[in-house]
């Protein structure tokens, strides 16, 4: 199944730059480590053969979009679709510009998940994949299956792809994950149920592991800012040091900033080194969002971005 | 040569914990790295890989109080932070990492002398462990030593089964384990096994790159603008692969003052990813990404070994596992294209 669809996604690859519809394929390559794949940017048609599908196909590649030039063909999950919208109405990239080419996804495996519940790092486990809907884990000496909501990326867990008619072209069949909604918010649940100092602790204690690599925000497609305001030094919003509150603050007005534009990706959680489980705020956020302004980033192209468009008869209780 | 059963490691490490901190590979934290150990957890005597976070933070600590200071009239007044840096020991260090703070030793004690650095240095020993699972992108076998190579600490251990085999490396090393009950005499079939294991873990190390090669291509491909470019294209200029890498060092300088005038100088780690790194008044010389990833290449390849004759990089993969993009150093190292240097500069003369 994977591999006449990657045969069909080279085909049309090659077929789109032989034709000069687009000056650029972003895709993705085989990667250099196991369960991997990387962004493989091309312009030469020969090179479409090397493009790859397979289930660890885990970047987002809209965030490459607003830097190339030219028309650029982008392949995407509905996911990574739903970005791509969201820069079109933040007005990053043209919607004519873009061709966006929809493949099928089955979930992302999360391997950090797997890690975990195996106890083994990523080059000790033989292989993974799917066996009707559980993930079989072989290893040395063994083998595990998991169920999908133990094992795929929490954004995965909420997909819904229902309603989403952007693509230009779609190569097999896309359709909503089994997961459900409620898998996905089992974190946030937990959360709710912290009273305020319990809550503050484990923030605490996350944000006390930042690095401030930037990360996060380098991988998010809407994370655009020319300058961000953690660069700023007049003032100086937020000290460049890794301390425990500024980490804090900087995520949390990272999340300010991208409230409305963010589609909960899952990109930021996925690119954190330090594990700090950022899939929490994106999804608390986003479901902050639609309950208060009925608005899901990035499925509707002409309706103008959340933050920048006010109705006066909206959310009035959203200022107390 | 000395042994020690496994189950008496933990005395061991109660011994040291008397005279030091003692630092072990952990990841109660949430993320793998030297942590002070808890007198518990021995996970690490039988599975020990990489830290992510590299051990040169405790050296080079992500955040470092340099002094503080204080508003009088008429100016500042300097208090500087002179108390003691901790007795540190770093138990089950790999040899890649002791190597790359032999590396980082090099510039923190060039041209001047960085006591914030040097002083927990001395105050350090470092108990290394040899590697018996490298990662599958580890390629240290490529950069002159091997998982099991004992240059850099002051005591080696090698996991022999139900025991350690201990080397004592330095004088540090021996001081340290005068008088430790535990340890005895190793016999030669303990030596035989410890030196099977060696090999056996240095033969794991799959991924290699040509040193040599490297060396002769990198003086011609400085200027190849259209290589570095689709080298670079999938990079997105993050903190990750700079501030992981245990020979990455460098630093900024930020304060932190209250209103009244006080406050505090500090250090962090800074990163040559990130675009405003180079940043200055009027201009950005490595403003373009393709600039940035070159530098990172070059230091460690082209401009350490020129300064201090050794290459700046351990092998360690770190920044090629954790790099969200998977973009991949050996990968790069092993596609520079030959160049072809006296028909570039022909043509260049006679354009
Ligand atoms: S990716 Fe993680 S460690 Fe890096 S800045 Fe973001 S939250 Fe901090
Ligand atoms: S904040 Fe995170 S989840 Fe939201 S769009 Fe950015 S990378 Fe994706
Ligand atoms: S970790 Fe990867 S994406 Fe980040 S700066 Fe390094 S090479 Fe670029
Ligand atoms: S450049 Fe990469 S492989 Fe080399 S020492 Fe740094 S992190 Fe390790």
């Amino acid at each position: 199944m994977t591999r006449e669809i990657q045969q069909k996604l080279r085909a049309e690859a090659r077929n789109l730059l032989e034709k000069g519809k687009v000056d650029r394929v972003i895709g993705y390559g085989a990667g250099s480590l196991k369960f991997a794949t990387t962004p493989l940017i091309i312009s030469d048609k020969a090179n479409a053969d090397r493009l790859v599908v397979n289930p660890f196909i885990h970047n987002n590649l809209s965030v490459f979009l607003p830097d190339l030039c030219g028309k650029v063909a982008i392949v995407a999950k509905v996911c990574d679709a739903r970005s791509i919208i969201s820069l079109v109405q933040n007005k990053q990239i043209a919607r004519e510009d873009v061709f966006i080419i929809g493949v099928p996804c089955s979930g992302i495996i999360d391997l950090a998940k797997v890690q975990k519940l195996t106890g083994l790092d990523r080059d000790e486990i033989g292989d993974m994949s799917w066996k009707g809907d559980k993930v079989a884990v072989t290893f040395a000496g063994g083998s595990k299956e998991f169920s999908a909501g133990e094992v795929l990326a929490g954004s995965c867990l909420g997909c819904d792809c229902s309603g989403f008619q952007e693509f230009d072209l779609v190569i097999g069949e896309i359709k909503t994950l089994a997961g459900g909604k409620d898998l996905s918010r089992n974190k946030i649940q937990e959360m709710e149920a912290m009273s305020p100092a319990q809550r503050w602790e484990f923030w605490k204690n996350e944000f006390s592991r930042c690095i401030r690599c930037y990360a996060c925000r380098q991988l998010c497609p809407v994370c655009f800012c020319e300058r961000c305001f953690v660069e700023e030094t007049e003032p100086l919003w937020v000290s460049p040091l890794p301390k425990w509150q500024d980490n804090l603050i900087f995520q949390a007005v990272r999340m300010m900033h991208v409230a409305g534009r963010c589609t909960d990706c899952g990109e930021c959680e996925r690119a954190c080194p330090a594990n700090i489980p950022l899939g929490i705020l994106t999804g608390k956020m986003e479901d902050i969002v639609e309950e208060l302004f009925q608005y899901r980033a990035g499925m509707d192209k002409d309706a103008p971005p959340l933050m920048a468009a006010y109705q006066p008869e909206e959310a009035e209780n959203l200022m107390r | 040569m000395k042994k020690i059963k496994k189950q008496n490691a933990a005395r061991l490490l109660e011994k040291w914990q008397k005279e030091f901190t003692v630092f072990v590979p952990s990841k109660a934290s949430g993320v793998a790295q030297m942590a002070v150990w808890d007198g518990q957890d021995l996970a690490f005597l039988e599975h020990n890989r990489n830290t992510v976070i590299p051990p040169k933070a405790n050296f080079l600590p992500s955040i470092q109080k340099m002094f503080g200071f204080r508003k009088e009239e008429g100016g500042y007044v300097l208090e500087p932070t002179d108390e003691d840096p901790p007795k540190q020991l770093l138990f089950g260090i790999h040899p890649c990492d002791a190597r790359a703070i032999a590396i980082i030793d090099m510039v923190f004690k060039d041209a001047y002398e960085d006591r914030y650095y040097l002083s927990r240095r001395q105050n350090t020993v470092l108990v290394g462990m040899a590697c018996t699972s490298p990662y599958d992108n580890c390629f240290c076998t490529s950069l002159g030593f091997g998982p099991a190579d004992a240059t850099d600490v002051d005591i080696m251990l090698t996991d022999i089964g139900d025991s350690f085999l201990i080397e004592e490396i330095t004088d540090k090393g021996k001081e340290v384990l005068a008088g430790a009950k535990d340890v005895m005499a190793a016999t030669p079939a303990d030596e035989k096994k410890a030196r099977a294991v060696k090999e056996s873990a240095k033969a794991r190390v799959s991924t290699k790159i040509d040193t040599d090669e490297i060396g002769k291509r990198l003086p011609l491909v400085f200027d190849d603008r259209k290589f570095w470019e689709e080298i670079s294209a999938k990079c997105v200029s993050c903190g990750i692969c700079t501030f992981l890498c245990p020979t990455c060092y460098c630093f900024d300088i930020n304060d932190e003052m209250l209103r009244d005038g006080s406050g505090a100088r500090y250090r962090n780690w800074d990163c040559c990813s990130f675009a405003v790194y180079t940043k200055m008044p009027t201009e950005n010389p490595r403003e373009d990404k393709w600039r940035r990833v070159r530098q990172k290449v070059y230091h460690k390849y082209a401009f350490y070994p020129e300064l201090f004759g050794i290459i700046g990089c351990t092998g360690c993969g770190r920044c090629i596992r954790q790099c969200p993009v998977n973009w991949d150093i050996t990968q790069t190292l092993n596609s520079l294209p030959a160049g072809t240097p006296t028909k570039k500069q022909e043509t260049q003369k006679s354009s």
